[in-house]
């Protein structure tokens, strides 16, 4: 039962608070996850500390190399820049995609990641970007990639007297592209029942690199690195996409054995997979296009 | 792959309780003695327009502006009993009891009028604005204020025609009147993932006569979706009468984004029996849109579903073993 709150100013106040009392803080920032935990009675914790309020975790800076975003960035926040929206489509749409414009106004890519639901729809693109998730605490940083940070269902690998602070990826390049599709049960409001994203880089018509995420299809989201092994270094010319999309069906329903949703998922997730490809595809022609033309 | 089909529904609805059950509606009709009108109901407004109907209807007989009509509605302690806001039957029910009782009062005020301006008949006399004049000649004329000195009250009932079903034979009349309604619409299926998309809706509706359009294809943009939540998305998931779906992160209803373009076609032809050919359309609005849809369903795919809602996960299953 939470029976205190605690508004710290700076995030050095934060974390001295988690040094100090870290076992019984609970993070809240956007509230959009939590509180629904809160009313069901699913927080062990006393003492509720709101991050929300801190500046210094809302940003999203894009230098030469890389682009950082604040783990207190807000949705709306990420789908207003226009970097991400033109070039970063994939996170772009994903985020787009989460809830309503309520959902978005409140809601942070931080509690996306740290909430460590499989559906969490900013997680794949991140996944496939090979992110970085930047955790911080009293006197102590560290960065773990963003695949290793998930344990179990909803449990990261983020320690008590630890915030995340941000989550990087290196910006993307002529050539490389990064898209996403999310199956929801209608347009908005609907959490994802299968998404996929999918990073390419392509080198004379054929793939150079590739990473492939989904979620919703395991306990938490996951790259698909026998998917990624099959496709890398082909000419997409030479590919089936039919075969391939019918390889990833056949391990989603070994994933999904013994779950209500194995048949529908198997299936469905084939014309998901087929969409994230061939708008990534198409996504690192039109980048190489427009820079061509410049 | 994306496969598109068109299906088209048509439905008709029986207003009112039906079966010969009492239907009964009662409204009272005032004019007090400083000239204002009030009108007591008991329809309650559960977004669907019962009390604007009701005004405008009062506003027609007595030539007043919407403003000038006091409604007490939804106060049991000063109003008689309206019956249900359900069944359709609030604009046809009550507004049959709210037109009676109003004629009954304008008629007493022509009277009294005729009386005040020493008239020898109540011909050419005209009611607007709170004032009683000679059509002929209107500088005879007498606002409500000067004529009233003690508050006139009308108080009328309307009963609806019902006759209960034979329960052997299953044959009656059980309701009076019904309302018709035909929707076509178009689908896409994707028969990929089994997502349903409503293109685009065509709705003509029945309504008698048209007492406020806008309020019409209100109805029937909130009819059509709650027609297509009913169609592809609800689902309760009952088990020994419980619901088990119950949670609105899970039983999804349509939002805005999942609603199509709908053209409306309103289609009046007075009913005899109603107020001002008025009929309700409150349900007859939802009724074709499902069947609607999954008749487009199987023009898209070639798959009838008989139960509903036809989900995603349904379609794929069928799509797969057809295969
Ligand atoms: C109606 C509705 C619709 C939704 N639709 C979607 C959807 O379509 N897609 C989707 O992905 N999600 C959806 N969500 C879930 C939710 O909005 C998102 O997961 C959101 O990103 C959570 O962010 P938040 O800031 O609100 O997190 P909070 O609820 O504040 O926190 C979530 C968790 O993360 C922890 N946390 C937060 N920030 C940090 C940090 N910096 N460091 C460490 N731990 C932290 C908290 O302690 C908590 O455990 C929906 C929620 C609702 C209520």
């Amino acid at each position: 039962m939470i029976n205190k709150c605690i508004n710290p100013k700076t995030v050095e106040e934060a974390l001295d608070i988690l040094e100090s009392n870290g076992k019984d803080v609970k993070l809240i920032a956007g509230g959009t996850d939590l509180v629904i935990d809160l009313r069901n009675n699913k927080i062990d914790k006393n003492i509720l500390m709101n991050i929300s309020k801190l500046k210094e975790l809302r940003f999203i800076t894009i230098d030469e190399n890389e682009i950082t975003i604040g783990s207190g960035t807000k949705f709306i926040e990420i789908i207003e820049n226009q970097h991400i929206k033109e070039k970063i489509v994939g996170l772009w749409k994903a985020c787009k995609s989460v809830g309503s414009p309520q959902i978005r106004n409140m809601g942070t890519i931080g509690g996306n990641i740290c909430n460590g639901s499989m559906a969490a729809d900013s997680v794949p693109p991140l996944l496939a970007l090979d992110a970085t998730a930047l955790i911080i605490g009293k006197n102590k940083t560290r960065s773990v990639p963003l695949r290793e940070l998930y344990l179990d269902k909803g449990k990261v690998d983020i320690a008590d007297d630890e915030i995340l602070y941000a989550i990087k990826f290196h910006r993307l390049r002529e050539k490389e592209s990064i898209s996403f599709e999310k199956l929801g049960l209608r347009k908005a409001l609907a959490i994802a029942r299968i998404s996929c994203s999918i990073y390419i880089n392509l080198e004379n018509n054929s793939i150079k690199d590739i990473k492939i995420a989904t979620g919703a299809l395991g306990k938490y989201p996951q790259r698909e690195n026998h998917i990624e092994k099959r496709l890398v270094n082909k000419k997409v010319d030479e590919i089936i996409l039919k075969d391939i999309a019918e390889e990833m069906s056949k391990h989603v329903s070994k994933r999904l054995k013994g779950r209500s949703s194995r048949s529908f998922k198997s299936i469905a997730i084939k014309g998901i997979f087929a969409e994230a490809y061939k708008s990534a595809i198409k996504g690192a022609n039109d980048e190489s296009h427009k820079s061509h033309n410049k | 792959m994306k496969k598109r089909g068109k299906g088209i529904a048509a439905t008709f609805y029986g207003t009112g309780y039906g079966n010969g059950f009492p239907d009964v509606s009662k409204a009272v009709a005032e004019v007090d003695h400083d000239g204002n009108v009030n009108i007591y109901v008991c329809a309650t407004e559960v977004g669907q327009g019962a009390k604007t109907i009701i005004i405008q209807m009062v506003a027609e007989i007595l030539g007043l502006g919407m403003n000038d009509i006091h409604l007490i509605s939804e106060d049991t302690s000063q109003t008689l009993d309206t019956g249900t806001a359900a069944a359709s039957r609030q604009t046809y029910n009550t507004g049959n009891a709210v037109k009676k009782a109003v004629e009954v009062l304008k008629s007493k005020l022509l009277e009294k009028a005729k009386e005040h301006l020493k008239l020898p008949s109540l011909l050419g006399l005209e009611v607007k604005d709170k004032v009683i004049y000679l059509k002929t000649f209107p500088k005879k004329r007498v606002c409500f204020k000067d004529l009233i000195e003690e508050k006139i009250s009308v108080e009328e009932t309307f009963t609806a025609q019902t006759v209960q079903m034979d329960e052997e034979t299953g044959q009656g009349a059980p309701y009076w009147p019904y309302t018709f309604s035909c929707y076509g619409v178009e689908v896409e299926v994707d028969t990929e993932t089994g997502i349903i998309e409503v293109i685009k809706g065509v709705c003509a509706q029945d309504v008698g006569r048209a007492i406020n359009p806008e309020l019409i294809e209100g109805q029937i943009d909130g009819g059509f979706s709650m027609g297509l939540g009913y169609g592809i998305m609800e689902k309760l998931n009952c088990k020994d009468g419980e619901i088990k779906n119950n949670k609105f992160s899970k039983y999804l209803i349509p939002t805005a984004l999942d609603m199509p373009e709908l053209e409306k076609i309103i289609v009046e032809d007075p009913e005899s029996s109603a107020p001002f050919g008025a009929k309700g359309i409150g349900e007859p609005v939802i009724l074709p849109a499902a069947p609607a849809i999954l008749n487009a369903i199987y023009d898209a795919i070639g798959v009838r579903f008989y139960e509903i809602p036809v989900t995603p996960d349904k379609v794929l299953s069928e799509i797969n073993r057809e295969i």
